[in-house]
């Protein structure tokens, strides 16, 4: 199997002559391989090779379907490949590294990216809030979970249009001619750089805080009753009951729900390209938009797939360190 | 045709000898008009007339019944070149777009017929613009072609008869589709490629101007006559800053540049004013040297172009937000809902403005080409020539339909598909896609007679206007002609990226803009390899 792999990946990078047209020779032979592994176990090990038929198919399938691709995706990110280039594919080292290095529009679209991260800390400011709300004796209270809910259930390009496109439309739109009621001259939303990357913001998160709100609600709802009434007993007020009980109680939750969060937004392009095209100038640009954009409109492969790898790392690293760091504050004091 | 009669009369109960009389009455019906010399000519004109008339002029739009009925009686040309159910069997896969409800939507109807006339069977590849172009290029990178025929746009031709995916239009497919009949700018060499024709033309795309009649005249805001160069559209902009719309009371706006990207497409609205300050009428070129490939986007031209664009969002001559307006924006939300009073659109304005339900300008829209200028300048030669000058830009160059080399082995698939496309890129057929909701402008010499219009229920002094602009463009002699290049959306892409940015002052001038344009066309010209795109620019300039 892997002198088939390795014949094929010497004739794609132009190192042999010898070698298979496409791909398919080296996945027939990975199958052969991997039904005679199994049958070998069985052969093999009697009951226990029988057992670990469990999980050996599956495990064979995952390798496919993640460890294959993302070998070729590390061998395309160092490719020039662009789909209009009569030449095809050619191996180009760092190139494409050093083209990243040097890219603006991609260093522009990262600098967003700690933007729009930062905004979850107001999104969860906000989620806390009614998930308080609906947590509390109110009335219609299963009638407000459901509302909140809703957002959610869109589609974001849905929210694009009825949001980015209809209400905020600088004419027409509800919100601008609000606007223009309370004085504002030229109630743009997307017309400048900071009002505009603060409405992608602010749509995405109206989108996204009842993702949160609901994890933060099923949170409060498993703090167990006995413990306000503790501390009630013991002359806590309402404020100092939430920031002595409640709070440290959610704090496992809530860190939960932020780095979940972190991961959704990281991905955030569809209302960006649906609403902005990451303009004006950029300053809407998500990392995520930006490799769609080289990707789709430019066909540059090689350098879109070391774009997506890198911003893989990057997010594997920070996730990383995000979650040491939750995992530390989120340690009992003792 | 005679079973037809035959048993239309037996179900009429007819004797034979009144079937008899009735045949002979009918021969020498059909010998007069011969005789008199304009027989076929009706014939053909009865076709075009009973088209037009589905649905008819405010009817509503038309239906897949009507796309239908069109088709079966346009079928005339294919059953004079193949036998029923000749293609009995065969089957073909058709990829095409689904923009707005229309291009293969229509085509299915238009086909619906054909299949049932010859016997083959066609399976549809359906995608939105968006993506459109990536399913192509993968599929032309990936050598996974699976698709027998194909609706493209001539700017593709580079990247796919460039790389032999097509297959050769047979002689009898030119004869069916009288390609004689297409306007001047489709001839040879756009839809050929290396002496070889591959595009049977169903499309004929160009830019014209669109303004707000009520805005010009003796005593109106825009002035008493119609911009006819850019720079008096930059002027009457900028004077109607402060003013107030005639139409809808809202503040009055001059013309409607679009300062968003549409996936490259935008570009073409920067090159509508570009293309009157330097397509030379000397020098087909005006994108790129056609000897180095090194671009002209930053020549004194081109930052012209940019710099009136950069002058009018100085001013505050352009609604609010419109550096979020993209092409559709300014089309479709603003220009036809009343906002704007000038600007530059492929033809679906014009049959828009008066069929669409949200447009309010209907009454109030007049068409022109292309604004020119008061000076040109000669890319060549690296001066301005103080000439006045004209270039209506021939935009996408229309959508064409062409067969794949998948089908060049086998014989009966082969006539099959070009068959098909043949239908739809017939002459009569065309004359309908033209007159009502399809995706596609007049492209034919044939389209252009306005009394047939007139007759189908058309108001004149409309389709005369509109359909003369477009008529105009396509045969102005210094027509800035696309290039058929591969990778030619990707230049147009990235451009929109650095336009956003000067355009948002990121840049300190219009000429930093260009030159950073000009340095990713350079990177671009070198990933998709120098020499072969000089050859194929050259090529598809006819140098």
């Amino acid at each position: 199997m892997l002198l088939v792999a390795a014949a094929q990946l010497l004739h794609m990078t132009g190192s042999a002559e010898f070698g298979f047209e496409n791909w398919r020779p080296t996945l027939y032979t990975y199958i052969t391989w991997a039904i005679c592994l199994c049958w070998g176990q069985v052969l093999l090990h009697g009951e226990h090779g029988k057992r670990t038929l469990f999980v050996l198919p599956a495990a064979l399938f995952v390798i496919s379907l993640t460890v294959f691709p993302l070998l070729f995706g590390l061998i395309i990110a160092f490719s020039d490949w662009n789909l209009s280039s009569p030449d095809g594919r050619s191996f180009n080292g760092l190139e494409n590294v050093r083209q990243m290095w040097a890219d603006p529009f991609y260093w522009n679209a990262m600098l967003n990216m700690v933007w729009y991260v930062l905004a979850i800390l107001v999104e969860y400011a906000i989620a806390f809030a009614l998930a308080l709300a609906l947590n509390a004796e109110i009335r219609a209270r299963k009638f407000f979970r459901v509302a909140f809910l809703l957002p959610l259930m869109l589609s974001p390009v849905a929210v694009s249009w009825m949001i980015g496109k209809s209400m905020l439309e600088p004419r027409f739109g509800p919100i601008a001619s609000l606007g223009r009621a309370l004085g504002w001259d030229d109630p743009s939303f997307f017309g400048s750089p900071w009002i505009a990357k603060a409405t992608i913001m602010v749509m995405d998160a109206w989108t996204f805080i009842p993702f949160m709100m609901i994890m933060i609600l099923a949170g409060l709802q498993a703090i167990p009753k006995e413990l306000h009434e503790a501390a009630k007993v013991d002359g806590a007020n309402g404020w100092r009951a939430f920031w002595e009980v409640t709070f440290p109680m959610m704090l496992p939750v809530s860190i939960t729900a932020i780095l979940i969060r972190i991961i959704f937004k990281l991905k955030l392009a569809d209302i960006v390209i649906a609403v902005t095209s990451g303009g004006p100038g950029g300053a809407t640009d998500t990392v995520t938009s930006f490799i769609f954009r080289e990707y789709r409109d430019r066909s540059n492969v090689g350098y879109g797939t070391l774009l997506a790898m890198v911003y893989l790392v990057v997010i594997v690293i920070a996730m990383t360190l995000l979650m040491k760091f939750a995992e530390r504050i989120s340690r009992p004091r003792t | 045709m005679k079973v037809d009669l035959y048993e239309a009369m037996s179900r009429a109960k007819l004797s034979r000898r009144r079937m008899l009389q009735g045949s002979a009455a009918l021969g020498a019906m059909a010998a007069m008009p011969t005789a008199m010399g304009y027989g076929p000519a009706m014939a053909q004109d009865s076709v075009r007339a009973q088209i037009l008339a589905i649905p008819g002029v405010g009817n509503g739009s038309p239906t897949d019944a009507d796309w239908q009925k069109v088709g079966e009686l346009c079928l005339g040309a294919t059953k004079a070149n193949v036998a029923e159910g000749e293609f009995a069997g065969v089957e073909l896969t058709f990829m095409g777009l689904n923009n707005q409800n229309l291009h293969n939507l229509l085509f299915r109807g238009f086909l619906k017929p054909w299949e049932t006339y010859t016997g083959a069977k066609i399976n549809w590849i359906d995608l939105a613009q968006a993506d459109y172009n990536p399913r192509l290029q993968q599929a032309i990178a990936t050598g996974t072609v699976d698709f027998d025929i194909i609706e493209m746009g001539a700017p593709f031709e580079g990247e796919t008869a460039g790389k032999g995916m097509l297959d050769e239009m047979p002689d009898w497919v030119k004869t069916q589709i009288e390609a004689d009949d297409l306007v001047g700018y489709l001839q040879p060499p756009v839809g050929t490629w290396d002496g070889k024709s591959y595009r049977i033309t169903i499309d004929g795309d160009c830019h014209t101007f669109a303004y707000r009649k009520d805005y010009f005249g003796e005593g109106a805001i825009g002035g008493a006559e119609v911009p006819k160069t850019w720079q008096e559209v930059n002027a009457v902009s900028r004077a109607l800053i402060g003013q107030t719309d005639p139409l809808t009371g809202l503040p009055a706006h001059g013309y409607l540049d679009p300062l968003k990207g549409w996936g490259g497409f935008g570009f073409y609205f920067l090159a509508n004013r570009a293309t009157a300050y330097v397509k030379h009428p000397d020098d087909r070129a005006w994108l790129f040297d056609p000897d180095t490939m090194k671009p002209r986007v930053n020549n004194e031209g081109w930052v012209q172009a940019i710099q009136d664009v950069m002058d009018l969002i100085a001013a505050g001559a352009y609604p609010a937000d419109q550096i979020n307006a993209d092409p559709g924006t300014t089309g479709f939300s603003q220009f036809l809902a009343g906002t704007g009073s000038m600007l530059m659109w492929w033809g679906d304005i014009g049959s828009s403005a008066r069929t669409s339900d949200t447009s309010v300008v209907g009454d109030v829209v007049g068409f022109g080409i292309n604004p020119g200028s008061s000076r040109r300048y000669n890319s060549v030669a690296g001066a301005w020539e103080e000439t006045a000058n004209e270039a209506p830009l021939m935009a996408y160059i229309g959508w064409g339909i062409y067969v794949t080399n998948r089908v060049s082995g086998d014989e009966k698939k082969r006539k099959a598909a070009w068959s098909a496309a043949a239908h739809l890129g017939g002459k009569d057929l065309s004359l309908w896609t033209a007159a009502y909701p399809s995706g596609f402008q007049p492209y034919r010499n044939s389209h252009f007679n306005y009394d047939e219009w007139a007759a189908a229920g058309y108001d004149k002094d409309f389709v005369a206007d509109y359909l003369g602009s477009n008529a105009d463009s396509y045969n102005h002699p210094n027509a800035a002609i696309e290039p058929r290049i591969p990778g030619i959306f990707q230049y147009y892409s990235v451009a929109e990226d650095e336009l956003a940015k000067g355009y948002s002052g990121q840049y300190a001038s219009a000429q930093e803009t260009a030159d950073a344009i000009a340095a990713a066309w350079e990177k671009i010209t070198d990933q998709i390899g120098r020499d072969s795109q000089i050859a194929l620019y050259k090529a598809s300039l006819g140098m």
